[in-house]
């Protein structure tokens, strides 16, 4: 019997499934309708904008949607499907083919991330639509107002949109890796959200230990910083209305970011279910 | 015994730890078992007795915490080990919205199969199950006995020298059970191995070249079926109780006039060898 090696097909195989298994989650509806009509609803919330302009209260907004919406979606759907596998026992019968564990577990982040990106076009995609029709009815009625209403770019809106999509990657590899050692799926999904919101916090573990004189607390701090993913980093809406050189570079920084905690969560994942008993 | 083996076990243990305090249970006891080509081999014993366990590290799916086992002379835990194996779990569970021929085609797929060749083993091993009018149907919809024959497709969709069922006929209907019987003879009359886990010991005993009981981790027993067990069974009763009747027949002046040689059933063997019940924790 000659060795098997690892096998892309058998990863987009799995992969595959796992997306047709993921879209037909009552979850993925729950929260893409949400999301799409919170973004349709956007303008209806325009009052209160605190003092920012029309158009990027919304673009904020949509894209605030997105991020509540993504990460419920992203931590839901990873354990859910990682433990539908193993308490159906379907990944019995799956892994006792010629199939890899990191196979597995590539095509089960795959098949994740397929959805998400789904979710993340379809959200971009209608709140850079929404915030079109709003721009033109507003240069319309107020002419005076064109340039501050033209500086919303697309492609900044399509860079925050892509932005958000990459942090969503990384927070699958990280539940998925919570998921590959827990023993049920409240768990993993509870501890994974818990995990987001140090990943959302890490500026002040940096700020903490930039500051305090606790050689304790600064280790602890520096070590959370080190480990977890700033996902502060991903929210580019910053840069919503100055697009160009500038905001190309920190997409591309965020690809490389983003390219590295995902490889090591995934690896790490890939080791830690290598060890489960199935 | 020459040559190499389907599945040889060599002192195989599993220890599983429970709890805070890690209390440890042995599911498997030093367990040396030896599988030859082309049988079909019973596995039995009470729940709870190791046999799934036992399946599992065959299957590489669990790791042993002493011994090893070999499929066909590889040890278990190499990929390349399940590249001839086939295995329907007990209560099997597939994904839902596929239909069962893409449930079969997808199993195929990760096995290596494409195209024509991917084509006309789903077809064969659909049509070897009987599901062809159903094959088309979302395996939500299946029965439970549809389901176990869904199983026994994909677990041999990719022609494994060697096929472990773990309680094919569980659930099925007597017109089921006759065709996965059918199907299994078949298999065996191709040359393949097939290790059977069931409870139904009338099923076993019509199937099996071989069998093993395992009980609280340990093997049991370890004996060929048919003419050695039928011959061991009528001797014990000549030895023990046949001698012993007549005489007592005899005394009270009457005659044995004749002696009837009664096949032993394996259920009558396999009872007083294993306690009714108990309560061992099963992983």
């Amino acid at each position: 019997m000659t060795a098997v090696p690892f096998s892309l097909r058998r990863v987009w195989l799995i992969a595959c499934v796992t997306a047709l298994e993921a879209a037909r989650q009552r979850v993925f509806h729950l929260v893409l309708v949400l999301a799409m009509g919170l973004v349709l609803g956007a303008h209806a919330f325009r009052e209160f904008n605190f003092g920012a302009s029309e158009l990027k209260f919304m673009a904020d907004f949509g894209f605030g949607a997105l991020t509540v919406f993504g990460s419920v979606l992203t931590i839901v759907a990873t354990a859910q499907l990682f433990f539908g596998e193993l308490e159906h026992r379907t990944a019995l019968t799956l892994l006792a083919k010629p199939v890899w564990r990191a196979e597995f577990i590539l095509g089960k982040i795959g098949g994740v991330m397929a959805v998400v990106t789904v979710f993340c076009a379809l959200v971009t995609l209608l709140l850079l639509g929404t915030l079109y029709f709003r721009q033109q009815t507003l240069l319309a009625e107020h002419p005076e107002l064109s340039e501050s209403a033209r500086a919303l770019d697309p492609m900044a809106i399509i860079a925050v949109g892509v932005a958000h999509w990459l942090k969503f990657g990384v927070l699958a590899a990280l539940t998925l890796l919570i998921a590959s050692f827990a023993r049920t799926s409240l768990y993993a999904v509870i501890v994974g959200f818990v995990m987001l919101l140090i990943c959302h916090l890490h500026p002040l573990a940096r700020l903490a230990s930039a500051r305090t004189d606790s050689w304790l607390l600064r280790g602890v701090a520096g070590m959370v910083s080190l480990i977890f993913p700033d996902f502060q980093l991903f929210d580019l809406s910053a840069s919503i209305d100055s697009v160009g050189a500038a905001g190309a570079a920190s997409l591309i920084r965020l690809v490389a970011y983003a390219g590295l905690y995902f490889s090591v969560l995934g690896s790490l994942a890939v080791y830690s279910f290598n060890r489960r008993e199935l | 015994m020459n040559g190499v083996a389907a599945i040889e076990a060599r002192g195989l243990t599993k220890d599983f730890s429970f709890g805070l305090r890690g209390v440890n249970i042995r599911a498997v006891d030093q367990l040396s078992l030896r599988i030859e080509v082309g049988q079909i081999f019973g596995l039995l014993g009470p729940n709870g007795s190791g046999k799934s366990t036992t399946i599992k590290m065959a299957l590489g799916l669990l790791e042993s915490t002493q011994g090893s086992c070999r499929i066909f002379g590889v040890p278990s835990c190499e990929v390349r080990a399940r590249c001839q194996v086939g295995y329907l779990p007990e209560s099997p569970h597939f994904h839902r919205f596929l239909s069962g021929r893409e449930l079969v085609a997808f199993y195929g797929r990760l096995c290596g199969l494409r195209g024509e060749e991917l084509r006309r083993r789903v077809d064969e091993v659909i049509a070897g199950v009987g599901l062809e009018a159903a094959a088309g149907r979302r395996v939500g919809t299946y029965s439970r006995g549809m389901l176990q024959r869904i199983g026994v497709a994909q677990a041999i969709v990719h022609d494994p020298r060697l096929v472990i069922l773990d309680e094919p006929m569980a659930g099925i209907d007597p017109v089921g059970v006759a065709e996965i019987t059918a199907l299994i003879q078949q298999l065996k009359a191709r040359g393949k191995t097939i290790v059977l886990v069931a409870h139904e010991l009338t099923q076993v005993e019509a199937l099996c070249d071989r069998i093993a009981i395992l009980d609280r981790g340990r093997l049991v027993v370890e004996r060929d079926l048919g003419a050695e067990f039928t011959a061991l069974e009528v001797s014990q009763l000549s030895a023990e109780h046949v001698a012993e009747l007549q005489a007592w027949l005899e005394a009270r002046g009457g005659v044995l006039t004749t002696r009837r040689v009664v096949r032993s059933r394996l259920e009558e063997f396999f009872s007083p060898r294993i306690p009714a019940t108990r309560e061992t924790p099963s992983p």
